[in-house]
């Protein structure tokens, strides 16, 4: 077996390996302590396997395909850092909880489906992974067992259903249209536009990963989902997890051929998205209500120019969203084990937690020699100089506002006075927070061949600065009036939706009327010859 | 009309009548006794289809007769085994009924 | 095509399939006080004719043929094993066997020597359904499909009222005379062919039938009475209680194999029998009612409180993915697209074979740890009784149809089957019906997982050994997700419209 063979088979055997450790209680127990390693193979894999390199399973094994190119080593590196930081979060975190054995299952379970999705190159293989981070995501969300969790639980498992049925429907499509029965990703893409269900795969393929990064209107589960998980839970499902759609974007969208209208439809859609996530973001006062708002724009941001990218046929748009999502991820992730820190610190001793987090989060917005202005500058060669660079430039200036408010609520937050976070919590804090800004940093060159000498100079510095001072100012004008703003429940949509439930109710209940009805014995016997009728002249119509 | 024909009419009136009677009355036995009539009816009809398949020299087709008599054997279990059911429940049931006009079954476990 | 009405070396194999059970319950007769030993042995003797028989087809590539008395149709009978009948007696001896592995000692009555009422039926009872699924597996010849139907019927009623009770006997006494009403019409149906064809040879009928009226009157008849037997949309009235009302292994069987069996002779009636009779028309027909049953199944399942009537509802619920088999089966002649539809199908019902006999077995546990079903009070019912869980679990996998699972693969074949015959309802009723399945079955996993308010008093704790039964047999279906996503080669052997069949 060589060498990259190795490391992508490690990916996923050692979190497997994990879980079914799990089985036997007295080891459950104690994975959380080992939670953080599980991640590193796919940390070795991402740093030092060859782009392309590839696995593939035995026969067997139902001939599954693992693939490494550049944005899904990108994407991997980051996932797995991410969730080995968070996993040295949680050791502390759950230390003497009551379930922390079937906490670190869930966790390993999304932990596998969720990296090996990044390597996955054919369509069972990537659907399994999906549906199992998807589906095992679930356990993590209901983790603390209150009603507003097994509410969030609840909308999570049912929209992600939804876009499981979806996905499924439209990986079908691929595989029905792809040549010669082959179920690798690549044939099925490149053999779709020959395919009579083209539009339909296309539609149905958008709808099911914008529904799992969270789409407007498809994004209700994200607000209610990351306030109501445990905290490690909420980074790693808002950094990594959400990361699944975006590659399952790059993979299944044809970026050299070039789409015009699906670019368009998609460009438009996470335009919306970035502005209607910090639009309505700003109206909560829960700091991790704000941090999924943030992820809802964030993540419009990063559709709008996988769309771009698709409208013109431009092949590095792939790249420079991986990029883009790369740094969300670390800092998204660093965000919410802030907010999980904040609660547990003293209320004087909160600006160890507080100036770093007010960093991150603006880098979020393109804070000038952050990694987070890199990833801002990266973006722009898709976007282009017309309407999508205003529209850039605008959502730079919404996401600074949505920032300081993050920081704000972050300050007002709740915390227990005279306990001191274990030192554990700050250094896994003090690592993401770090590894957000350094590893774009490092990436850079690498990866976007743009050089860092550009990225510092005066003229790029200023283009991502004035942004964040427009956004300051308007953040203080708002400031003053905060409580003039209206109050829009968590989840927004799902308010409207959740009426519609006393109407389901209704037809249920009718369906068993019906049911009592065809229980008698003359309305069955009226069927039987009805049915005999039926089907005989169904059968002599054709003669 | 031949005698056939008249044996046919007659086995197709029967599983009419039986079909009926089998849907609309409520009394457990009197659908089990609407079953064997129509159990009749259809042995009359193979018994028609018997004798429209004689081969020459025989009176009938012997293979309909065959099946007549094993058709017999097995309407007379099934007539037996819903007996024996309808029995026990006459015995722990004061009114012996099918139990869907109300719609509830009562305590299933 | 060279019809074979000769047996062949291994026939004998089809004969021992269905007579071992039959000499089982002769046994059991004679020596009632040792009924479990002697059936529990014989249940081991006649999986290993199933095995040899599966074998015996799988690697000749032809199927198994036993002219019985050496007189050859139209006077004599034939049975005849193909690849599909193969893999029912092999699906129907896998669960059989792990339900009569499961009820060892439940119905063991402690300390009596003479015979037990109890045990007795319930063993009887098993090795009959037993020999009557072979019997219909292995059937070529219409009248004596019919005497195979009614034993299975005969067998499967007194399980029902197993328990005694008042409600249970009723719905045993609903249940026959709703199975004999369609036994009847079955009958008529074939009486009508006689006359018009002058066999009731399915081999020979393959060639012989046209498109006439009388057949078509016929086949309506028999398909007719064949539903209310396989409890289709709207004729499924007798179902619930019923399954409901048996006690777990019973439940198991009669869920995953007895109402099989009359979708089995369906099958081979349309695609076998008659060929060349069906119409797109009528197949829409048929599949319509599936979708029907399928989507009222499923929100009826959403209803219930009873954890048992719940899966009874299910099963109402699976078996209409059934019967999307006949638009998809017969639309594409010869294409890949009707093997892949063949494929699903018969994977469908394998795979809900296995999942819904998990199912009730699980349910069995649970309702044997906590002394009652009620699904509202379940909370805590997770840590108190994990492995039943986990078997729900899985075997909810396949009921849903998520990978890893013999439901995802055969529910994959159906959508590609109905992409590419470009009947897009019947892809998105499957998709729907999908969702619903995950909603009822999250429903009761929610409950079980949640953690209890106060804790649970167990009545009583089930026997490790039944648990891990009920898990493997579970696992079983989540192993069938391991078959390739195209059409199989076993199910093709021996098929008599082997190219597909035709639409008029």
């Amino acid at each position: 077996m060589t060498r990259p063979e190795l490391w992508l088979g490690a990916t996923l055997a050692v979190p497997f390996a994990m879980v079914a450790l799990c089985l036997a209680r007295g080891l459950r127990d104690r994975m959380p302590g080992l939670l953080m390693l599980a991640p590193l193979p796919a940390l070795v894999a991402s740093l030092s396997v060859a782009d392309g390199a590839q696995m593939v399973l035995p026969a067997a094994l139902l001939g599954l395909t693992f693939l490494l190119d550049v944005p899904g080593a990108m994407l991997l590196g980051s996932a797995a850092l991410l969730w080995s930081v968070s996993g040295a979060y949680a050791h502390p975190f759950l230390s003497g909880a009551a379930h922390r054995g079937r906490f670190a299952t869930w966790w390993l379970m999304t932990l596998a489906g969720n990296l090996g999705v990044f390597m996955s190159a054919d369509l069972v293989s990537f659907y399994v992974l999906f549906t199992l981070a998807t589906l095992a995501a679930y356990g993590l969300i209901v983790h603390d067992g209150t009603p507003a969790s097994r509410r969030a639980g609840a909308v999570y498992i049912a929209l992600a259903v939804l876009g499981e049925a979806l996905l499924l429907m439209a990986f079908v499509l691929l595989a029905a249209g792809s040549a010669e029965g082959s179920l690798a990703i690549r044939d099925a893409v490149a053999a779709l536009p020959t395919s009579p269900w083209r539009d339909s795969a296309r539609a149905l393929l958008v709808l099911g990963f914008g529904l799992k990064i969270g789409l407007v209107p498809l994004h209700v589960w994200m607000p209610l989902t990351y306030s109501a998980a445990p905290i490690p839970a909420a980074a790693v499902l808002s950094g990594a997890a959400v990361n699944a759609g975006v590659i399952g974007l790059i993979r299944f969208l044809p970026f050299d051929a070039g789409l015009p209208d699906w670019g368009g439809a998609l460009a438009a859609a996470g335009w919306i998205s970035a502005f209607a996530g910090a639009g309505i973001g700003i109206t909560q006062t829960n700091p991790r209500t704000v941090l999924a708002y943030s992820s809802v724009s964030q993540m419009g941001l990063i559709a709008a120019v996988l769309g771009m990218g698709l409208a013109i046929g431009d092949a590095s748009a792939p790249q420079a969203a991986a990029f883009y999502a790369v740094h969300h991820a670390l800092a998204k992730g660093g965000l919410f084990l802030a907010v999980g820190l904040a609660a547990l610190s003293n209320a004087g001793r909160l600006w160890p937690v507080l100036l770093p987090a007010a960093v991150i989060a603006l880098a979020l917005a393109g804070l000038p020699l952050t990694g987070g202005a890199l990833a801002k500058s990266a973006i722009k060669a898709p976007l282009g100089e017309g309407l999508a660079g205003t529209l850039a430039t605008l959502s730079a200036i919404t996401s600074t506002l949505l920032m300081l408010h993050f920081v704000h609520c972050l300050a007002r937050s709740g915390h227990t006075p005279s306990t001191r976070a274990p030192p554990e919590l700050v250094i896994s804090w003090l690592a993401i927070a770090f590894a957000s800004i350094a590893v774009p940093w490092a990436l850079y060159p690498a990866v976007l061949g743009a050089s860092l000498r550009d990225a510092l100079a005066l003229g790029t510095l200023w283009q991502a600065l004035w942004p964040l001072l427009v956004g300051a100012a308007l953040a203080i004008a708002l400031g003053r009036r905060a409580h003039r703003l209206p109050h829009v429940p968590e989840g927004d949509v799902l308010a409207l939706a959740e009426r519609a439930a006393p109407a389901l109710r209704k037809l249920a209940a009718a369906s068993e009327r019906i049911e009592g009805w065809l229980r008698q014995w003359p309305v069955a016997g009226v069927f039987l010859l009805v049915l005999t009728i039926a089907l005989a002249a169904t059968l002599l119509a054709g003669r | 009309m031949t005698s056939t024909g008249i044996f046919a009419l007659t086995a197709t009136s029967l599983v009419g009548l039986g079909l009926f009677s089998v849907m609309t009355n409520p009394q457990p036995l009197r659908k089990i006794i609407a079953f064997n009539v129509i159990g009749n009816g259809v042995f009359l009809l193979f018994g028609v289809v018997a004798h429209r398949g004689a081969a020459a020299g025989l009176g009938a087709d012997p293979v309909p007769q065959a099946l007549v008599i094993t058709g017999i054997v097995v309407a007379f279990s099934a007539t037996a085994l819903a007996v024996a059911l309808l029995l026990r429940l006459a015995k722990q049931t004061p009114l012996p009924t099918l139990g869907t006009d109300d719609g509830s079954d009562g305590d299933l476990a | 095509m060279a019809l074979q009405t000769q047996t062949t070396p291994d026939g004998y194999l089809l004969i021992l399939a269905i007579m071992l059970p039959v000499a089982g319950i002769l046994l059991s007769l004679i020596f009632g006080r040792w009924v479990e030993r002697i059936a529990l042995v014989l249940l081991a003797l006649s999986f290993g004719a199933a095995a040899a028989v599966f074998a015996a087809v799988w690697q000749s590539g032809r199927p198994v043929i036993y002219v019985v008395g050496g007189w050859a149709p139209p006077l004599g009978i034939v049975l005849r094993a193909d690849g599909l009948s193969a893999a029912m007696m092999m699906t129907a001896a896998i669960i059989i066997c792990a339900t009569g592995a499961f009820a060892k000692g439940e119905f063991a009555e402690p300390s009596r020597q003479a015979e037990a009422r109890g045990p007795l039926v319930f063993w009887i009872l098993l090795l009959a359904i037993w020999s009557a699924l072979n019997a219909i597996a292995v059937g070529n010849d219409l009248f004596n499909l019919y005497v195979a139907l009614e034993l299975l019927t005969f067998a499967a009623v007194p399980l029902v009222c197993l328990k005694g009770s008042a409600a249970t006997v009723r719905a045993a006494l609903r249940y026959l005379l709703f199975a004999l009403l369609g036994s009847i019409l079955y009958l008529l149906g074939a009486v009508l062919i006689y006359g018009a064809y002058g066999t009731l040879d399915i081999t020979l009928l393959s060639g012989r039938v046209g498109a006439e009226a009388v057949a078509a009157i016929a086949a309506a008849l028999m398909t007719v009475g064949l539903l209310a037997k396989t409890a289709l949309f709207p004729l499924h009235l007798w179902l619930p209680p019923a399954h409901a009302g048996a006690p777990a292994p019973g439940s198991a069987v009669l869920s995953a194999l007895v109402v099989k069996g009359s979708f089995f002779l369906i099958v081979r009636l349309w695609f076998d029998a008659m060929p060349g009779l069906l119409t797109m028309a009528a197949a829409q027909l048929l599949a319509t009612l599936g979708a029907a049953a399928i989507l009222f199944g499923s929100v009826l399942a959403l209803r219930q409180q009873r954890l048992k009537l719940l899966i009874a509802y299910s099963t109402i619920a699976q078996i209409g993915y059934l019967f999307f088999l006949f638009p998809l089966g017969v639309g594409l002649a010869g294409s890949d697209a009707s093997g892949a539809a063949w494929t699903g199908g018969w994977l469908q019902l394998f795979s809900h074979a296995f999942a819904k006999a998990a199912m009730f077995m699980a349910a069995g546990l649970i309702a044997e740890a906590l002394g009652h079903d009620r699904i509202a009070e379940f909370s805590g019912v997770g840590r108190a009784v994990p492995i039943p869980i986990v078997t729900f679990a899985l075997a909810g996998l396949s009921l849903m149809g998520v990978p890893p699972s013999g439901g995802f693969v055969a529910k994959g074949l159906l959508l590609i089957a109905a992409v590419r015959a470009e009947q897009w309802w019947w892809a998105a009723t499957i998709l729907v019906g999908g969702l619903l399945a995950g909603g009822y079955i999250l429903l009761v996993l929610g409950k079980a997982l949640g953690s209890a308010d106060r804790p649970l008093v167990l009545k009583g704790s089930p026997s490790r050994r039944r648990e891990l039964i009920a898990l493997t047999v579970a696992l079983a279906a989540v192993v069938l997700g391991l078959v390739p996503l195209r059409s199989s080669q076993l199910l093709e052997i021996g098929r008599l419209s082997a190219v597909g069949v035709a639409l008029r």
